[in-house]
Formats: structure tokens, sequence, C-alpha cells
């Protein structure tokens, strides 16, 4: 049932209009923090608000305007785009009183909770695009405003760092683009509405070729490898934004899109038909493996980190490419619930360079001494990147095996025990030093960083017992994934 | 109002006179030059205005200058291209409105009123240019605005600025004589100059060779007016070293000519049919694909603002003339609609990159180094400019990118659709070097940091256009939906 609503223009909206507030006001500390906050609380209120209708199979879709004849910049809450604009917005909370802590001592902050504001109203607008033209849209504005947030640090290093994040996504965007115009000229629309839109196109060189760009062009947010490059160097940007880039916005707008491509571009019996997708599954299983493998031998905590982002991305992609519902509830689920559990260990990282100025791993021994709620929040994190049951990683690994062997693709169930292995392999080892390790005569004396960091750290390490408690509990975020599933393959 | 059937040649009568009277209105008072003008220009747009509507409401419509009935006469032929007189009308006024200021300081006293003169003759022959049906009436019109082009370049007076306008003169007057030629053949073989009656009578001719000599000599000359590479080297001298409210009407409009010129030879061709003008539509792609190449790879070694944006001119009338090679609906009309929005964006940022100029003092991009901090609002308009140039969405550049791109699919040459779209982030890191200086860059002058806005009359422009560079992107679909029954007709004999 679809009903006209302003609420998916609003949510968007609010953040931008936020953001122009920002730029104005946003001199004075108080009103900066203010509007930060106060458009956080209210749009993840608006998203909320729309929750309840969409479980129960409401769309609430609003046409905002036509962007050329017969395209419209057209905004659609279906489960799919509903589920990454919670995750998204809840995040945001969070990240944004983790910002204002951070942020603290640094300078340019006007820019920064500008740019800030206006990241997390193009990843709505992401969320709640009713065609391709519009993911496009919020997907290339998406790149423009988080460069001034990546060069933040102004230095040469952050300079490389922005100049290789914009080669990669903006050639990433040229192939979005010119799959969207394929898209166009081969299906006569570009709605977003439909489980699979190219259903009746024929000639399946056209098709295989429009698979691959729009899949490269997305995928280079997805962190895919090869196209993986940027992300391990975007980490000279300050903390929050990292965690933004990585367990929020930029990344999940790329898995999200390639979700967005096979099932209502493409949609599950074409690409059945077509047999296209088990290279991209190879493909995800080479990335979850060698990122991993990378990972192990990272001394430097955040590029660590962004090594088990690229790891743990391509299990969106893997499941979304089985083609089978349960491996499909598994990749929208892994959305929240790597984005909860890598948001807790980049904020942890985060944390500890702001009170000890410690950014290697090495360095890290008995630090669960000084910080021991840090690494608590940090160790629940881990646990739940092994896949340990009761944690929210173990919902995604155990539906991506099920969904592996529905497809008959068992020897996948071996790349989720693998990965399970190594994720112990480099997190562990993090845990081990920080509370094992210790110098001897090393006193438990609890110094922790100031509450505005520690909170969010605490919360989002809740969230994810919660994720992984919770699951099958009616209105968590697992209800939409089972209702985009059935949208997706028509049950 | 609007259906008074003389406002056609109010259009043309008023600029032209109101030039001509430009030194006399100033002669006791030299402030009265600028004033005189704007308000010539004023009501020449209100005459515009009207022709526009008039076209909306009714279609093609044609005027007979003295009532003479055509072959014989001149007419004039008011069609939805030449609309295009509606943002030469916009981008004349806010550069005239610029000069107010900016002319003052870099231009000989003496000199200001001529230079007046020179702007309101160079907008008489655009106008014309985009409204007369006549073959040879067009040739006057070019001449008009491209002599008064080349004393525009020349106009500061300095040694540089002379050797420019020199190169551009040499160049121009070449393709000018070519086209008067073409165009003498095209009368020696079907006896008339109306472009309407030589599209009906050259489905007769038999004799294909002088004709096809003609086309070849129209397209290689208004190449040359167009800047399209290899025929290109006279523009970035002469846009980057006029006066900044000149760059603009250069850049955003004189350079559209040729491309406007070659639009009205494919309108006689393709209403005479019988023509084969798949060699012609291949060269166009080719040099319009090589031009958006060429254009940013030059422009990234550019130091200098002014130069860098010039060479951006080269890439961006690559676009237009890929689509119109590509000869297919969507192309041609992502082709006409970005003569319109590359005006509006390069008037935005050249106009932006005056006030710069006209502040700091400095033109480079080192030595402009942390001038968003001091001139927040020009910076930001520049930044609107280069975002939109490049072509990300929801802004004016996008839109023509995304129709020439589906013009590609549609023709069947997905290739330069992908060539087009990869152009543009070669045109990229020029601008995102441009946008690095302004904000994230220590400045090299900190005395930069003291400077403020620019006065009202150049700040006003440069925001306008900005505004109007996201209002074009969002409300895209007007000038598309507007321009899409010409092209209809057109493409359709």
């Amino acid at each position: 049932m679809e009903v006209v609503d302003i609420r998916p223009v609003l949510a968007p909206t609010l953040s931008l209009v936020c953001a122009g507030l920002i730029f104005l006001t946003g001199q004075k500390a108080f009103w900066r923090r203010f509007w930060s906050l106060g458009a956080a609380v209210l749009k993840l209120a608006v998203v909320m608000s729309m929750l309840p209708g969409t479980i129960n199979g409401t769309v609430y879709v609003f046409r905002l305007m036509d962007f050329t004849p017969g395209i419209g910049l057209g905004f659609r809450v279906d489960a799919l785009g509903m589920f990454f604009a919670v995750v998204s917005s809840t995040l945001w909370i969070f990240t944004t009183i983790y910002a204002i802590g951070y942020m603290e001592p640094e300078h340019s902050k006007v820019r920064f909770f500008g740019f800030f504001a206006l990241c997390v109203s193009t990843t709505v607008g992401i969320a709640f695009a009713e065609n391709l033209l519009t993911l496009f849209l919020f997907y290339e504005s998406l790149t423009i405003v988080t460069y001034p947030l990546v060069i933040h640090e102004e230095t040469p290093e952050a300079f490389k760092a922005g100049r290789k994040y914009l080669t990669y996504t903006l050639i990433g965007g040229a192939f979005v683009l010119i799959g969207t115009v394929l898209t166009y000229q081969t299906a006569g629309t570009l709605t977003l509405s439909k489980p699979g839109i190219l259903s009746l196109a024929n000639g399946t060189q056209t098709l295989t070729i429009l698979f691959v760009t729009l899949i490269a062009g997305f995928g280079v947010k997805a962190a895919i490898m090869p196209l993986h490059g940027w992300l391990p160097t975007a980490m000279a940007a300050p903390t929050p934004v990292s965690a933004l880039l990585h367990a929020v916005a930029v990344v999940k707008a790329g898995a999200f899109g390639v979700l967005r491509v096979i099932y209502n571009v493409f949609g599950v019996e074409l690409l059945q038909q077509l047999n296209l997708t088990m290279w991209l599954a190879w493909l995800a299983a080479f990335t979850i493996l060698t990122a991993s493998f990378i990972a192990l031998f990272q001394d430097n905590f955040k590029r660590r980190l962004a090594y088990s982002t690229i790891s743990q991305l391509s299990y969106i992609i893997l499941g979304a490419s089985l083609l089978t519902p349960m491996a499909a509830t598994a990749a929208i689920a892994h959305i929240a619930n790597q984005a909860f559990a890598k948001i807790t260990m980049f904020f942890v990282a985060g944390a500890i360079q702001r009170k000890t100025g410690k950014t290697n791993i090495h360095e890290l021994a008995g630090i669960g001494y000084r910080m021991p709620y840090t690494m608590g929040a940090f160790t629940v994190a881990a646990l739940s990147f092994v896949g340990v049951p009761l944690f929210a990683g173990f919902v995604t690994k155990w539906y991506l095996s099920l969904g592996a062997l529905e497809a008959g693709d068992w020897w996948f169930v071996l790349v989720m025990i693998a990965s399970a292995l190594l994720n112990a392999a480099y997190f562990l080892p993090i845990v081990y030093l920080a509370y094992f390790k210790a110098p001897p005569g090393t006193q438990l004396h609890v110094d922790e960083a100031r509450p505005t960091l520690l909170i969010p750290i605490i919360m989002c390490a809740l969230y994810v017992i919660l994720l992984g408690t919770t699951a099958e509990v009616p209105g968590m975020p697992f209800s939409l994934a089972r209702a985009a599933v059935r949208f997706v393959f028509g049950m | 109002m609007v259906s008074w059937p003389h406002w056609i040649i109010v259009a043309i009568i008023m600029p032209m006179a109101g030039a001509v009277l430009t030194p006399i209105v100033s002669r006791k008072n030299d402030k009265a030059a600028p004033v005189w003008a704007l308000f010539i220009m004023s009501l020449t747009s209100l005459a515009a205005l009207f022709l526009i509507v008039r076209v909306a409401q009714e279609g093609p419509f044609s005027y007979l200058v003295g009532g003479w009935a055509r072959p014989y006469g001149i007419e004039l032929h008011f069609d939805e291209f030449s609309a295009s007189i509606g943002i030469i009308c916009l981008i004349g006024w806010l550069a005239l409105l610029f000069s107010y200021h900016y002319v003052a300081e870099s231009i000989p006293k003496p000199r200001i009123p001529y230079y007046y003169t020179l702007v309101l003759l160079n907008l008489t022959g655009m106008i014309g240019f985009v409204m007369t049906g006549d073959l040879f009436n067009l040739y006057v019109f070019m001449e008009i605005l491209s002599l008064s082009a080349y004393a525009l370049v020349a106009v500061s007076g300095e040694r540089v600025a002379e050797m420019a306008a020199f190169k551009y003169l040499v160049m121009g007057a070449v393709s000018s004589l070519i086209i008067l030629f073409s165009i003498g053949l095209l009368y020696a073989v079907t006896g008339s100059l109306n472009m309407a009656d030589i599209s009906t009578r050259l489905a007769g001719i038999e004799s294909r060779l002088p004709v096809m000599l003609a086309l070849a000599g129209m397209a290689m000359a208004l190449m040359v007016k167009a800047a399209i590479f290899p025929l290109h080297i006279w523009l970035p001298d002469a846009h980057a070293i006029a006066p900044s409210p000149v760059s603009a009407i250069l850049s955003g409009l004189v350079v559209k000519t040729g491309v406007f010129g070659l639009l009205r030879v494919y309108q006689i061709f393709y209403g005479a049919g019988t023509y084969e003008l798949a060699g012609l539509n291949t060269t166009l792609i080719w040099l319009g694909a090589i031009s958006i190449i060429m254009g940013a790879f030059f422009a990234i070694f550019q130091e200098d603002i002014k130069m860098m944006l010039a060479y951006s001119t080269i890439s961006n009338v690559g676009y237009i003339v890929m689509g119109l090679g590509l000869a297919s609906q969507y192309g041609i009309i992502g082709a006409t609609v970005h003569i319109f929005n590359h005006a509006l964006i390069k008037a935005t940022l050249f106009l932006g990159a005056g006030a710069l100029m006209y502040k700091t003092g400095y033109r480079t991009l080192t030595d402009l180094r942390g001038v968003g901090k001091a001139m927040p609002l020009t910076s930001m308009a520049m930044s609107i400019g280069a975002i939109s140039i490049v072509g990300i969405p929801p802004t004016a550049g996008f839109l023509c990118k995304w129709y020439i791109a589906l013009g590609a699919f549609q023709a069947g040459q997905p290739a330069f659709g992908f060539a087009l779209v990869f152009g543009a982030l070669f045109i990229f890191i020029y601008y995102i070097r441009m946008v690095n200086s302004f904000y994230f860059q220590p400045p090299t002058h900190p005395e930069i940091l003291e400077v403020g806005e620019a006065p009202v009359s150049m700040l006003f422009p440069v925001l306008l256009l900005a505004a109007l560079c996201l209002v074009m992107g969002i409300l895209g679909r007007i000038p598309l939906s507007f321009i899409e029954p010409a092209v209809t007709r057109m493409l359709g004999g």
C-alpha cells in the first residue's frame, strides 16, 4: 500500500536546514551543538514515526518534482531503505555526541559540523531515493560533502588522502552515472519500486555490461577488492569522520547501492537466469579473506580497523549475491550489525588516542587497567565480529551460512569459518594485550575519557548485544530486514 | 503587448542605437556611460522577454524587415533556439553591472565610454545573430560581434592584451572570410540567401560538389569561432587577458555563436533532407571528445585562474559539439541546453574570478590561497560554479551531461558516453585544485585574509548567477521541454 507523505522528504531536509544553520550561527559553540543534536534527535523521531507503518508493509512516497521530463526527484520509504535510514540516524546521534567531545581542541569546527550534517542528510537521501537518478544524485553529493571532512587536518597527508578518496569515488560515480543512463536506455524507467525493472529487457551482453558497470560503480564505496584503495588512506581524517565513513555513511551507501542494483534494478529472478552473481560472490569471498590477512599485519589501530571494515563489508556483498532469502536477510541485517560494532571500535580507538596519544596496537599493553569501560566495549565489538552467539555478528554469520547452504554453495560456509578465525586472530590479541599483558605492578586506576566520548561507546556496545539477543523481537531492525526480503523474493 | 510584431526589430535597434549614442551621452559626465548602457540593456531585455513569451505561446514566427517579402527582403525568424536571446540579455546585463566598478580601475579613463559602446555592439551582434533568418545577415551580425570582441580583448591597452587580440583577429578574420565564401557558393547554387528558402531549394540541386564545399567551409570556419580543438589556439589568451566581465561575455556567449551557427547550418541541411551528414557528424563527435579531453588536460597545468577557466571553455564546447554530432534527439537537446547552462556557469566563474582579482590583486591559484575566508560569498559562488561545470547533480551542468550521455546511447555510440562522463572527471581535477586553494590551504599572502567582499555591483551578479546554476539544475525540465519541439521539428525535417 502506497501512501503519499511528506516525511520522506522531511528527514533529509531537516539535516540540510540544520547544516545551513550551523554554517550561519555555528561560530558560537552552543548553537553549533544545539543544531547538530537537535536535528539528529528530530530526524530520528521522523524516521522512527514511519517505522511501524513500514514494518506492516505501508510504503511512504513523495514525488518532489520533475528533475528532467519524466524522471522525478522522488522519495520512497520501503523496508530496505528504512533499515538503512534507521541505522544511520541512530548512529548519527551517537557520533554527534562523540564528535562534540572529540573535536573540542580542533580547528574549523563550523565547517566540520556543517559538512557532518550535510553528510547525514545525503545518506538519508540515498536510503529514501525513489529512483536510480535520485540515488545517484545523493550518492555523488555524498562524495562532495565528505571531502572537506577527509582533509580536515589540512596536512599534506590529509590532502593526499583526499585526492585518493576523490579519485576513487568519483570514478565510481562516473560508472554509476553510465549505468544509470544505460538502465534508462534499456528499461525506459529508473524506478526502484519494483523487484527488478530490467526483467523485460533482453540482450545478455548489454545486461552483463550494465551489471558490471553498476556494481563497479557502487563497489568503490563498498570497498570490494580491488576497488578498496581509498579506504585505508582515508584514515588520515579525524576519528569521528573515520567512524562515519567506515560504519555509517560512505561504505554503507556503496553496499546499499549494490543491494538496490541486485534486488531492485535487476531482480533476483533475472540474475538467477543470467548467472552473473557467482563471480561477485567469489570476489566478495576473496575480499573477506584477503583483507583479513592484511589486517593481521597492521600495527596502526585505525588501519587494522580499516582493513577489517573492507573484509566485513564484503559479507553484505556476498549475502546479496547468493540470491537466496536467508542470505539476503543476512546481507541486510549486517548493515546494522557491522555498523554498530565497527563504530564502537572506532570510538574506542579515538578515545584512546585522545586520552593517551597512543595510535599503535603494541602500545596498548595494560590499557584495560586504565580505561576498563572503553576496553570492555571493545571486547563486546570484537566478540561480535568473531561471531560469538548473543552478539550481533553471530546473527549475520548464522543466516549467511544458512543462505549459502540454501544456494547449495557449502564452500562459502568454510569462508565464514575461516573469516571468524581470522577476526579472532586480529581482534582478540588487542583484548589480550589490554588486560593480560600489563607491565608488572599495574594497578587498576580508572582514568577514562570524558563522558561525551565514553557514553556513545557504551551505548553502541550495548546496542551490539541488543541486536544479537533480540533479533526476533518485533520492531527491531531485523524485522525490517525480513520485510525487505519478503518484498524482494515476492513472498 | 506580447503580440506587438515589432519587438523583434526593437531588440536589435535598441542596443545598436544605444551603443552609438553612448559616447555622446557620457560626453560631460563619464559616470553616465554605465548607467546608460544598463538602461538600454534593460529595455532590450524587456523586448527579449516579450519575444520569448510569444514563441512559447505561438511557436516560431517571422518578421519581414521593411515589409519586403522573402527571398528579396531580410527576414528575421524567431524560433525556440532564438530564445537564447534571453541568456544573452541576462549575461550582458549582469556583465555591464559588474563592469561599473571593475572597469573604472582596469581601463584608462578616456576609453571607458568606448568600452560600453563595444559591449553593447557585441551584444547587438549576438542578438541579431540568433534571430536572423537570412544567411548574409547572419554574416553581418557575426562580423559585428567579432570585430567588437577583438577590440574588447585589447581594451585594457596592455602589451599582452594587444598580442592576444591580434591572434584572435587573425584567426577570426580568416574564418569569417571562409564563411563569406561559403555563403557565396550557396547563393550561386541556389540563388537565395534566405535560410528557409535555401533549405527547400537545396533538395533539388543536382551538382552536389559546391554545396558540400560550402558545408565544409562553413563547418570549419564555425569551428574556429567555437574554438574546437585544434582550432582553439586563439581562445585561452584572449579570454584570460580580457577584462573579467568581457571574459564572461566571450566565454559564456561569443564562443557559443560558433556552435549556434553550426546549429543553423544543420537546420538548413536537415531541412533539405537529401544530404548525407554522417561525415560531418562523425567529425564533430570526435573533435568534441578530443576537445573535452585536451581542454581539461591543458587546464590542469594552468596556475592562472582565468587561464584555467578559458581552457575549461574548450572542454565544454566539446560537450556541445559532441551532442550536436550525435544527431539524436537527446544529444541535440542536451547540446542546446548546455549552450544556455554553460553560459550561466562560466559567467559565474569569470565574474567571480574578476571579483577576486579586483579585491586581492592576485590571479594565480597559489597567490589566492585562503581567499575563501576573506571573501566567503564569492568563493562559495565559485565553488557552486565549479561543482556545476563538472556536472555533479543537482546543478545545471549535470542535466546536459545526462542528456548528451543518453544521446550517445540513443545514437548507438556508447563509447562517447563513456568519454563524456570520464572527461568530466578530468575536469574535476583542476576545479578541486581551485577549491583546495580557496578553502583548505594556508594563505601564501597573509594579508589576503584582510580583504572583504567586492562591492554590491560585483557581488550581486556573481551570487545571482550561482543561484541560477542551482535553480537551473533543479528546474532543468523547463528549458529541456521548451527546446524539445524545436529539436523534434529539426530532426523530423
